[in-house]
Order: C-alpha cells, then sequence, then structure tokens
C-alpha cells in the first residue's frame, strides 16, 4: 500500500464510529443467518460477538479500543432494566387466581435455580470466580450482567451463560417436561421463563398464549426477584 | 413519543441512582430505577403509548446491545481455560433439573389448588 493509503485505512479502522458501524453490520449479518435457519444456536448476540472479534482480530484492532467507542451501548443497558417494569406490570395480569402456586415456585424454584449451577460448579471444580458468575444465568442477561458485577463474577461471561441456558432450556424444555408429564400450560410456561428468560420465553409463546404468558411472568418475577435480594443476599453475607 | 418515554426511563434509572447513595447502597441504581417505574405504572394504571414504544423499542435491539459485552469475554479467555468442562456441566445439569423441578412444582401446585377449591 501507497503511504496515503496506508494512512487512509488506518484513520478508518481507528474511526470512533468504526466500533459502532461494525457492531451494527454484523448484528445485521447474524440476525439475517438467524431468519433464514431458525436455528436456536446460531443467536444473533453470539453469532455477531464470533464475527466482530475475527474482524478485530485480522485488522489488528485492540479489544479495549473496540469497547471504548461501544461503551454508549453498555451505559444503555441501564435504562433497558429500567423499560423491564413494563413488561413485569403487563405480564402480572396473567397472574389471577393462580398467584399462589406462582409465588410460591418463584421462591422455591427460582432459589433452587439460583444455587443450584454455583454448587454444581463447586463440585465440578470450577473456580470461584465461576461459581459466583453462575449465581446469575437464571435472569435475563442485562440483569445477569449487572448482578455479575455485584457479586464479583465476569459481567462478559455472565452475559453468555444466560444467552446459553436460554437457548439449551427453550430446544429441550418442552420435550423434558413432557416427559416427566407436566402438561398444564401455566406450568410448562412458568418453567421455561423461570430458567431459561427470553428465549424460552420466545419458545413458549409458539406453545400457546396461556403457556407464553406465564413464561413472561417467570422471566419478570425471576429477574426482578433476583435483582432485588441477590446484591441484599450478598451485602449481608459479606 | 419515543423520546418522552426514552427521558421518563433515563429520570427514573437518576433517581434510583440518587436513592441508591442515600439510602439503599446494597441494590443497583438501574434496579431501583425499574422498581420506581413499576410503582408508577401500578399507580397510573396504565402503560403510556410514549413510554410503550420507549421500551419496546430499547428491548426490541437488546440484543445488538449485548454485543459489545459479550466481545470482551475474549479479555477474560484466561480465567475460563481449563474449566470449560466443568461449567458447562454445571450450566446444562443445574439448568435440566431446576427446568423439571419447577414445572413438576408449579404443576402440584396448581393441582392441590384445585383440590382445594373442590372442597370448599
Amino acid at each position: 500500500m501507497s503511504p496515503d493509503l496506508q494512512a487512509a485505512w488506518q484513520a478508518v479502522i481507528h474511526h470512533p464510529l468504526f466500533g459502532i458501524g461494525l457492531t451494527l453490520a454484523t448484528y445485521q449479518l447474524a440476525l439475517a443467518a438467524y431468519e433464514r435457519t431458525r436455528w436456536p444456536f446460531l443467536q444473533p448476540v453470539l453469532v455477531a460477538m464470533l464475527m466482530v472479534i475475527g474482524t478485530l482480530y485480522l485488522l489488528e484492532i485492540n479489544v479495549r479500543e473496540y469497547l471504548e467507542f461501544t461503551n454508549i451501548f453498555v451505559l444503555l443497558l441501564g435504562p433497558v432494566i429500567v423499560a423491564l417494569a413494563v413488561p413485569l406490570y403487563i405480564n402480572l395480569r396473567h397472574i389471577r387466581q393462580l398467584w399462589k402456586p406462582v409465588l410460591q415456585t418463584l421462591l422455591i424454584a427460582g432459589l433452587t435455580a439460583t444455587l443450584m449451577g454455583s454448587g454444581l460448579a463447586w463440585m465440578f471444580g470450577a473456580s470461584e470466580e465461576m461459581q459466583r458468575t453462575l449465581l446469575t444465568k437464571s435472569v435475563t442477561s442485562p440483569f445477569a450482567i449487572l448482578l455479575a458485577g455485584e457479586v464479583n463474577g465476569i459481567p462478559a461471561l455472565a452475559a453468555i451463560f444466560a444467552i446459553l441456558t436460554g437457548v439449551i432450556g427453550a430446544m429441550l424444555g418442552p420435550e423434558l417436561l413432557r416427559k416427566i408429564n407436566v402438561k398444564h400450560p401455566a406450568a410448562v410456561g412458568l418453567a421455561l421463563g423461570l430458567t431459561s428468560h427470553a428465549v424460552g420465553t420466545a419458545r413458549a409463546m409458539q406453545e400457546g398464549e396461556q403457556c407464553g404468558g406465564f413464561a413472561a411472568l417467570g422471566m419478570s418475577l425471576m429477574g426482578v426477584t433476583t435483582a432485588v435480594l441477590l446484591p441484599v443476599a450478598v451485602s449481608l453475607l459479606t | 413519543m419515543l423520546l418522552r418515554g426514552l427521558t421518563l426511563l433515563i429520570l427514573m434509572q437518576l433517581l434510583g441512582t440518587a436513592i441508591n447513595v442515600l439510602l439503599l447502597p446494597m441494590i443497583p441504581g438501574q434496579v431501583l430505577g425499574m422498581l420506581l417505574l413499576f410503582v408508577w405504572l401500578m399507580i397510573r394504571g396504565e402503560v403510556s403509548a410514549p413510554l410503550n414504544e420507549a421500551a419496546g423499542s430499547l428491548l426490541h435491539y437488546l440484543p445488538l446491545l449485548l454485543i459489545p459485552i459479550a466481545v470482551s469475554a475474549v479479555l477474560f479467555i484466561d480465567s475460563i481455560s481449563g474449566q470449560v468442562l466443568a461449567v458447562s456441566a454445571a450450566l446444562f445439569v443445574s439448568l435440566a433439573l431446576s427446568l423439571l423441578f419447577t414445572g413438576w412444582l408449579m404443576e402440584k401446585l396448581i393441582a392441590r389448588q384445585l383440590r382445594q377449591k373442590e372442597q370448599a
């Protein structure tokens, strides 16, 4: 490359907007791939993540530089968390006469889901940092990221664990539940929403309206309760 | 419309941040902001159109907003190397068990409630 072309190239790939443009472009590509295949493992976030990492590597751009210029995306996750009050408020309508079983299941099963991941990670010999990060795998990713920071885990990995949990739960959940004869749409929905949050809820919507409604309710309630109780529990224990 | 809703969301988060510093240091400001918005919705009894639009758009683009954080996972390759198997096993087993347990428990509790209603 002639010196001028070289300078122009460097100016382009180190422009403050390059990271944002790259993120927008890879997201749209990943979304198109997902819509064409509908294969749950091709979650747009995961595919776009790999494409961004690959591009940064090929162009020899430092990951920290990319993160600095895309920090606005991270900042916007705050209002996203505030916005989750809207689905919580709307989904509470589904609770109606089943509020007692829902709250009992939320407390018992929610606590089990939260502790079991870390417990098993401890048994299998994963590091303490990983055990703490896994405490957040059953809540939707914006909460998982925030809470992983609160419990001194790794927010980046919490996001990925949460997404993978959602994908696997959505793929296997309905089949597994049928095997043990769980049939009530409210039970199937709540199980999917409470353990597999957003992707699980999307899967539950395909099973029917009541199932989808209870999944959305389970996801909202699980997210809010964990977001309030987990930091309080940590501050009491430490 | 969109901007009005977005302003409300940011206002709630900033209020949440103030409460976090003043009164409740253990609960993050964003979460307090969400609880404030929830209370506001309970009082008003409806989701206004601007708020609905702003919340809907943000949640629609959530996957896009998550990409940079997911990318930052490469900085932690060292912390996860050697533990991939343990972590995936923990993730998978706990997910399967808690999914089944949640569904089973909810099914039992619904059945119990129906029985109690019949007896009453």
